[in-house]
């Protein structure tokens, strides 16, 4: 039993990982009001770059900082649109999954199927480690894992809740014209933390093929952008609370996992709609249940609003 | 001295819609031709090779069709859950579930034709809808985003077909893969492979937009559209009109499926969906909200589709028409919103402006 928990755990922190980073990224670009619908295409063209990167320069690090980049700058072609244009946002962002889902195909098409040789190897950290069923979990796995699950997190919350760009970055998803009218650069704000939102989005692609999936294969992102999305909403727009839920969510995932190894008499196609289900329930039943929620949850007010300053 | 300043307008006029869409695609047209300069393949050559294999012979022609059919569908799908002002993008979804509906019946039903075809597009229609309900229940009374769980059931529904096609279903005679065994029944065809689907849907489509600008029903949609709050002062129930027109949206996707599987692929296969759906969104923002746009939308992006075709037989990868379609409807989105500005010449203030 205990092994069972331990496995399941180190699985879901693994899966919840991609998860995670993704959905701090968009927490982060829907604070300042901006929905990146693109961060599905964002990922996979992360997970695509960072497995050719490490083809060719064998070390995990530099994929993972292309990855990065990669998801950086096709972070700031959607800001190009849906920022600097003022185009509409849910096209702009369907327009960047579409992208980015067909180039990553068409570049992968000769890495497709084959194992990655270099990724992130796993490392003990000594005595935290040992704890049971959290050790291996947290302390026993690869290097990024402390990072994703505390310190980026940890970092976004004070940024966004104990500092004074903190509140101006919410005043901005807020109320754009109160923020502008107080001299916050509404469009730089939003541009910039789009781009930190989409490069957080190349990072959880490449997490995905460095770590958890080594194997580049076309819909391998599989609709865990959209997970991220969901998990936003369920979160309500909360860092830590959004890392969490990509944990709770990573535990969705490797239900499946154990299902499927211990051949539970459910076919796996069906294990594999788990986390699809479980977003839907995820982002449903809590609206349903507690309707007080939903104004303490509720999403900044000008969320997907493009802001001119001069139309009145 | 008058300098130029750029004023924004509430709605933009069409003319410079157009205009601007037409430089939209010329841009990205020009951006393509680029990037495969760079790769090493002759633009020029490639477009020239493309005109010729699709609108200069009759394959090309007939593909064409069989391309439109199913996103005329969707796209209305699209359209119509719009006109609300909702998004449907989980029309991929229905299309499988209306595909897996209507493959049940005639795997599981043996009878004329003249009695299977309408049970099959009953089927149809209601797998669609039924694969919609759980959105449209969710967003009528809980005010969930209908863009998340619309999206999310597509990968639901892609599962389930690939479990259907590789076990119960599976074809045990050829023995294809992740596919089931050719359907007995058929969409009679019309025109070399062109089946009788494809006047159905120019048909259905043409019939939205009668019902959409015509009818009681269909105005109170797009008030409920242009602004619910005044629309629920009017004493127009659009709690009701979000479901009835979210379960229209599925029930046509869900009919682009029985159509695909009837009429052009004759199996229920994985993966069949083909994109229609997520293309039918691409459809129904170039239609922007007029059910009879539709039709040269569908048209524009069934060209897309079938230069896909020729681009394949070139060693380029059929993914790079997801990314091209992506590109141009990019560039579309930022081509209307500029569409919105008129220069104006504005004289600095001299202390008397009259």
């Amino acid at each position: 039993m205990i092994m069972l928990l331990t496995g399941m755990l180190a699985t879901a922190v693994l899966a919840g990982g991609v998860l995670a980073l993704a959905a701090l990224g968009e927490v982060l670009a829907e604070r300042v009001g901006v929905t990146n619908l693109g961060v599905e295409g964002l990922m996979a063209l992360g997970a695509v770059t960072a497995v050719m990167t490490v083809s060719a320069v064998h070390s995990p690090w530099v994929g993972l900082l292309v990855a990065i980049m990669v998801g950086a700058i096709g972070g700031m072609v959607f800001a190009f649109g849906a920022v600097v244009m003022r185009a509409n946002q849910v096209l702009c962002g369907l327009a960047t999954t579409f992208m980015g889902l067909g180039l990553s195909t068409a570049l992968g098409h000769s890495y497709a199927g084959q194992p990655v040789e270099t990724t992130f190897g796993h490392v003990t950290i000594p005595l935290l480690s040992s704890i049971p069923v959290i050790g291996p979990a947290l302390f026993g796995q690869n290097i990024l894992i402390i990072p994703i699950y505390v310190l980026l997190p940890l970092a976004v919350h004070f940024i966004m809740f104990r500092t004074r760009h903190g509140l101006n970055m919410r005043a901005v998803g807020e109320n754009p014209a109160a923020a502008d009218a107080a001299g916050i650069p509404v469009m730089a704000m939003r541009f910039w933390y789009v781009t930190l939102g989409g490069a957080m989005a190349g990072m959880a692609g490449g997490y995905l093929t460095l770590t958890y999936v080594p194997v580049w294969s076309e819909g391998m992102v599989a609709g865990r952008g959209w997970i991220a999305l969901a998990l936003v909403i369920f979160a309500g727009y909360r860092p830590v609370i959004v890392t969490l839920s990509a944990l709770l969510f990573g535990l969705v995932t490797a239900l499946s996992f154990v299902g499927q190894a211990h051949n539970w008499p459910i076919d796996p196609a069906f294990l594999n709609m788990l986390p699809y289900v479980g977003t839907m329930a995820f982002i449903i039943v809590p609206v349903v249940v507690w309707h007080r929620m939903r104004r303490v949850m509720a999403a900044p007010a000008a969320l997907a609003q493009p802001y001119y300053r001069d139309v009145r | 001295m008058a300098t130029r300043a750029f004023q924004r307008l509430p709605t933009a006029p069409a003319g410079r819609i157009l205009a601007l869409r037409l430089v939209a695609i010329v841009v990205s047209l020009c951006i393509i031709a680029g990037v495969l300069a760079l790769s090493g393949h002759s633009p020029v050559m490639l477009a020239e090779l493309i005109l010729r294999s699709t609108l200069g012979s009759r394959f090309g022609l007939e593909d064409l069709a069989l391309f439109m059919c199913p996103l005329l569908l969707t796209g209305a799908a699209v359209t119509v859950c719009g006109t609300i002002g909702l998004w449907n993008i989980g029309a991929e979804g229905q299309f499988y579930a209306g595909a897996i509906a209507a493959t049940g019946v005639a795997l599981g039903l043996h009878g004329p034709v003249l009695v299977m075809l309408p049970l099959m597009t009953i089927a149809g229609i209601l797998g669609g809808m039924a694969w919609i309900t759980v959105p449209t229940l969710a967003r009528a009374y809980a005010g969930v985003n209908e863009i998340i769980t619309t999206l999310l059931l597509n990968f639901i529904a892609s599962l389930l077909t690939y479990y259907l096609t590789t076990g119960p279903w599976r074809d045990r005679i050829s023995g294809a893969q992740v596919s089931t065994r050719r359907l007995s029944v058929s969409i009679p065809e019309m025109w070399g492979i062109v089946h009788w689907g494809f006047p159905v849907a120019i048909v259905i489509v043409v019939g939205l937009a009668l019902v959409l600008s015509r009818t009681r029903w269909g105005y109170e949609i797009r008030i409920g559209g242009a602004n619910p709050e005044a629309a629920r002062y009017a004493g127009i129930p659009v709690r009701l009109r979000i479901i009835s027109v979210m379960l229209l949206s599925g029930g046509l996707a869900g009919l682009a499926g029985m159509f695909e599987v009837a009429g052009t692929v004759h199996r229920l296969q994985g993966g069949m969906a083909n994109n229609f759906g997520y293309l039918g969104i691409v459809v129904a923002v170039l239609a922007r909200g007029s059910c009879l746009n539709v039709i040269p939308a569908a048209l524009l992006m069934a060209l897309i589709l079938d230069s896909g075709i020729v681009m394949q037989t070139q060693q380029l990868s059929a993914s790079v028409i997801l990314a091209i379609t992506g590109l141009i409807l990019f560039m579309i989105a930022i081509g209307d919103e500029l569409a919105h500005y008129r220069p104006v010449a504005t004289t600095p203030a001299k202390g008397k402006a009259s």
